[in-house]
């Protein structure tokens, strides 16, 4: 593996000595070799989410959050992750919401921060505590749009982009990877910041439809899913339904990921719950709240909703019966076509979740 | 009307942040009292907006209020929604005019702070959002305006961690950082609306809201504000009528605008 030049104000800023854990992010040639060496064959790659989580997440490998936090992010293969007792993994993504229940049982132990919370959902006093606990160890800090631009890097095949982006803010003093220096091309003073290309480890990428090779098709939202399946080493591709090849060639809509880059295909229905499915599903909101103002509130209460939703259930089946079952299954397929304009028109409005108000519904 | 109590804070805040935009502008909308207040701009005097999404979607036809910018009526029918590289990329390009910032804390140069409360990132008091779209959006639109509660602790003289730069340290210095547009025009707080002294870049009252006087701007802010020449004019008050539509058609289920108890 090659070896890269850090920023020392960053470096001194964050406490890091060891850099060997910041290099892998950065390393096109290791992400290179473990391209060229997938097979090529149009094989029928299914499996199931526990094989392909234990088979391609390993301990320490820095995992991409796909999808936006909350729409079309497999939280489904983030449970399986913990369930299976992975350990030290890297957290990345925009934004990077995920990475936070996934600290209290150790499976993620260092972040590389975009973004964490739920919006207005409440704020995320869990993420909080297990930084000044020191249960995580934060190794860059992030805008949306550098992450977006070093993944597009890695799609791109460049080493890196020159962006306009962060120039002149902490976040800078916080990043070790992000050089300024002068734009090339310019005479005149015209500050600009690199942003090397990056190479996550694994991703789990969950779309609406693939077939068994690989091709995966997004329908809804991109955000950086195509980017990121270009740039990780390790892409498991978890889709609704599995459809055949010819329906991708002929039957499209939407955007897809090339089968060649794909490791594993899983057949993941509600794959995503609780976020939202473009075209399935919306999400369970009260969920969210609750996971905020109630779990992320204290320890103990953490625990309790973390083991209960994340721990204590097997799989997504036992997820979705949990938030109602089939009611809540129709109901959140009902609101999400209704709110892309699919459905006719209904009344969002809903209870929110507090804690002295919790309905117990999902929907 | 659907309610006839007087608009609290959240909502005239709504209303002052919608003053600022201007019909047939590209705008990019964060999440919170950002999006609240595009929408009741789109569907009061500013019907020709396009609105921009960091999720992807742009010029949604209208729906309910969006509960995340990543909600669906964030994409609702767009016929475009680009990758988060390209939205914000379109951006630094000059397609988008202004974007409507949220902050935790703002400084005398309007440098804004959604990073963490306290000295050290590694060891903060709090530790909060950090960036998300906040530091893009401020480094490549062409006018940003931010918005947010106003108490000292809020308008602190320098903010703990400069997430996204206004005017850094005043003067030149944004230009010289390199980054692009014009920086902050104006912060909006529920107390009033400020702008930026055109040389120094500092903090300046604009106008306050009605029945607040200098002073309790001046008491709830960690710096000295600059004051304009002669009187100081009156934030216009949200009209009934408008506060209606705010309260029907834009944010019926006070998903934002509730007040916290």
């Amino acid at each position: 593996m090659s070896t890269f030049t850090y920023n020392s104000e960053a470096l001194q800023n964050l406490h890091i000595e060891d850099t060997t854990l910041l290099d892998r992010l950065v390393d096109f040639e290791s992400a290179r070799d473990a391209h060229l060496r997938k097979p090529r064959d149009k094989a029928d790659k299914r499996t199931s989410l526990k094989e392909a989580v234990a088979e391609y997440v390993s301990d320490g490998d820095i995992l991409f959050d796909a999808g936006f936090a909350y729409v079309r992010s497999c939280h489904q293969a983030y449970f399986e992750i913990m369930r299976q007792g992975k350990k030290n993994l890297q957290a990345i993504g925009a934004p990077t919401s995920n990475q936070s229940y996934m600290i209290n049982d150790g499976s993620v132990k260092f972040s590389h921060n975009a973004y964490i919370g739920a919006e207005m959902r409440g704020t995320d006093r869990n993420y909080s505590r297990q930084l000044k606990e020191g249960n995580v160890t934060i190794l860059s800090e992030w805008s949306h749009g550098g992450i977006a631009q070093g993944l597009k890097a890695a799609q791109l095949g460049a080493p890196g982009i020159f962006s306009k982006q962060m120039l002149g803010s902490d976040i800078m003093k916080h990043n070790p990877y992000i050089k300024t220096m002068q734009n090339p091309m310019r005479d005149d003073p015209d500050p600009v910041a690199f942003i090397p290309a990056l190479y996550p480890d694994v991703v789990f990428i969950h779309v609406q439809v693939a077939d068994k090779y690989g091709n995966a098709c997004i329908y809804g939202p991109v955000v950086n899913d195509t980017a990121v399946a270009a740039a990780s080493r390790k892409v498991i591709i978890t889709a609704e339904e599995i459809v055949p090849e010819i329906s991708l060639r002929y039957n499209r809509k939407g955007v897809t990921i090339p089968f060649i880059y794909a490791d594993a295909v899983v057949e993941l229905p509600f794959g995503a719950v609780p976020g939202n499915m473009p075209g399935y599903y919306y999400w369970a909101r009260q969920w969210w709240e609750k996971l905020l103002r109630y779990g992320s509130t204290d320890k103990e209460r953490f625990k309790k909703f973390h083991d209960e939703w994340m721990i204590n259930t097997k799989d997504q089946f036992e997820f979705v019966e949990k938030l109602g079952g089939a009611k809540w299954i129709a109901e959140a397929r009902r609101q999400t076509k209704a709110a892309e304009g699919e459905n006719e028109d209904i009344d969002f409005s809903y209870q929110e979740y507090t804690p002295d108000n919790d309905t117990g519904l999902y929907y | 009307m659907k309610n006839e109590t007087p608009a609290n804070p959240l909502e005239m805040l709504a209303y002052f942040i919608s003053l600022q935009i201007k019909d047939s502008t590209v705008v990019y909308v964060g999440t919170g009292l950002p999006m609240v207040a595009a929408i009741l701009a789109h569907k009061t005097h500013a019907p020709h907006i396009t609105m921009v999404y960091e999720s992807g979607g742009q010029d949604p036809i209208a729906g309910d209020m969006p509960w995340s910018v990543g909600d669906p009526f964030t994409w609702r029918k767009a016929a475009v929604m680009q990758e988060m590289a390209y939205s914000f990329g379109q951006a630094a390009g000059g397609y988008v005019d202004i974007a409507f910032l949220g902050f935790a804390q703002v400084d005398m140069y309007g440098n804004v702070n959604t990073h963490h409360i306290g000295k050290d990132l590694t060891n903060p008091k709090a530790r909060l959002t950090g960036s998300g779209g906040n530091n893009d959006l401020s480094s490549l639109t062409e006018n940003m305006i931010l918005v947010g509660l106003q108490t000292p602790e809020r308008f602190p003289e320098k903010v703990d961690f400069i997430t996204s730069v206004g005017y850094l340290e005043g003067g030149e210095t944004r230009r010289e950082a390199g980054l692009i547009g014009n920086g902050p025009l104006a912060v909006v707080s529920q107390w009033g609306i400020y702008d930026f002294e055109p040389k120094t870049k500092r903090m300046r009252v604009k106008s306050l809201t009605p029945g607040i006087p200098f002073e309790i701007a001046q008491q709830t802010t960690g710096f000295e504000l600059l004051k304009p020449e002669g009187e100081i004019p009156e934030t216009p008050m949200i009209p009934s009528d408008i506060l209606d539509v705010l309260r029907t058609d834009v944010d019926p289920g006070g998903v934002f605008t509730t007040m916290p108890s």
